[in-house]
């Protein structure tokens, strides 16, 4: 949900600090599964819903930043209702929504400059370990959310080509074309970074 | 800007895509064209050692491109065919400001960088704007913005007007035309580089012309219409 997703203001989740909010959300997140009450739930969801609207997204907006994560958690309720009862996938649903809410509100609320910089950060413990190189998770994690939209804009490229082709569209007959293009684009991507002198130089490159 | 070639070429397996040379570069505006394939983006990128000489050595500004390669790539910039590949963050002013937060520049100093370049190549209304939403002339000048910010001496830029419109098209060739850093630029567009100082052409992997640019793209046109 962070693709560039942050909306400008200064509300009091604008000037929070990053590590603030996620150490928030990971708590709400945990907490939320102890209470199963509809008297908890219910009220933790429309906070988070008044917290979310009240970033500076329209409701319109709001509301279409949600539909894709909306459409996995009908699959969790009906699935739940089916396998337990109406009443925990009802439970289910505030509460999946409730953390839905507040972390679309972080998104909201956070640059992905900020985000990628609290992660290296996080990672630096690691990093001395030498488990790990935090900048390239950080720089991974930017990455994930630059190129998103840009694998997006294959796939209807692709799709449109097979229908001016009159091919019929096909999750696999499109799926081989985007990998190949992705993994292209990666190649490319990965010099381009290089170029920007974001990598520790390694003198065994293309010898 | 000394840019020298001492007998550099390159190989991938058993292909040769750039036969040994032996020159050097010091000119303001310098203009590479040739054929698809014919060895113009490999001998640029040689330049900023984005590839490494199979055989001799390159040189920039007295570094050397496979010793000091952390030190070439700070002093000549690349500015990729495609500037959606090299564009890395989602929005613009952090884009600009990526490479110089790798450089451990304090916040204070990348914001008066980056609002500088924003305001020299007119793009300051575009900050806050997604890159995938940008025009395509706008995404060229977010990435020549991306790298310039970082203060190389020399920008190395790989068919810069590729898929623009004339707008767009004479928005890149008056942006090249002002810079203030040494270009070096590979297009197929010849009106572009036809008062650049120096052309070079390759063809084959071996560089057949290198002169002014009137002639040499004379040449070029007279060899390539044949």
């Amino acid at each position: 949900m962070l693709n560039g997703l942050n909306v400008e203001g200064s509300t009091p989740l604008h000037r929070m600090s990053v590590r603030t909010k996620l150490a928030i959300l990971l708590v709400l997140g945990v907490a939320l599964y102890f209470f199963s009450s509809l008297f908890v739930l219910v009220p933790a969801f429309v906070l988070a819903a008044g917290i979310y609207f009240t970033t500076g997204l329209t409701v319109r907006d709001g509301l279409s930043r949600l539909k894709p994560v909306l459409f996995t958690i009908v699959i969790l309720l009906i699935a739940t209702a089916y396998l337990a009862s109406i009443r925990e996938a009802t439970e289910a649903f505030f509460r999946l929504m409730a953390l839905v809410l507040f972390a679309g509100a972080v998104t909201a609320t956070t640059t992905t400059g900020d985000f990628i910089d609290e992660i290296t950060r996080l990672l630096q413990p690691l990093d001395r370990l030498g488990l790990v190189r935090a900048a390239d998770v950080g720089l991974a994690f930017g990455l994930v959310l630059r190129f998103v939209p840009d694998i997006f804009n294959h796939y209807q490229a692709i799709r449109e080509a097979h229908r001016a082709r009159g091919l019929k569209v096909r999750p696999l007959t499109i799926l081989a074309p985007l990998i190949i293009l992705t993994l292209k684009d990666a190649d490319t991507i990965a010099m381009a970074i290089d170029a920007r002198g974001f990598r520790r130089p390694r003198s065994d490159r293309n010898r | 800007m000394d840019i020298r070639f001492s007998g550099a070429s390159v190989s991938f397996g058993e292909r040769t895509v750039l036969q040994p040379l032996t020159l050097t570069l010091t000119e303001r505006r310098i203009g590479i064209i040739g054929l698809n394939g014919s060895g113009k983006t490999t001998f640029a990128r040689l330049i900023n050692g984005l590839v490494k000489p199979t055989t001799g050595s390159v040189s920039v500004n007295g570094l050397d491109t496979v010793r000091d390669e952390g030190a070439v790539l700070a002093a000549a910039g690349f500015i990729f065919q495609n500037p959606q590949h090299q564009i890395i963050m989602p929005i613009v002013h952090e884009d600009i400001a990526f490479g110089l937060k790798n450089r451990g520049l304090k916040t204070d100093e990348i914001e008066r960088r980056v609002a500088a370049v924003l305001v020299r190549f007119g793009i300051a209304h575009l900050a806050k704007r997604r890159v995938h939403e940008l025009s395509g002339g706008e995404t060229q000048l977010v990435a020549i913005s991306s790298i310039v910010v970082t203060g190389p001496g020399i920008l190395i830029l790989d068919e810069p007007t590729n898929q623009l419109d004339l707008r767009n098209r004479r928005l890149i060739e008056n942006t090249i035309a002002g810079l203030d850093e040494h270009a070096i630029v590979i297009s197929h567009d010849l009106p572009l580089i036809e008062r650049f100082e120096r052309v070079l052409w390759f063809h084959d992997g071996k560089l057949v012309g290198d002169g002014p640019a009137p002639e040499t793209i004379r040449a070029y046109r007279e060899a390539a219409e044949c």
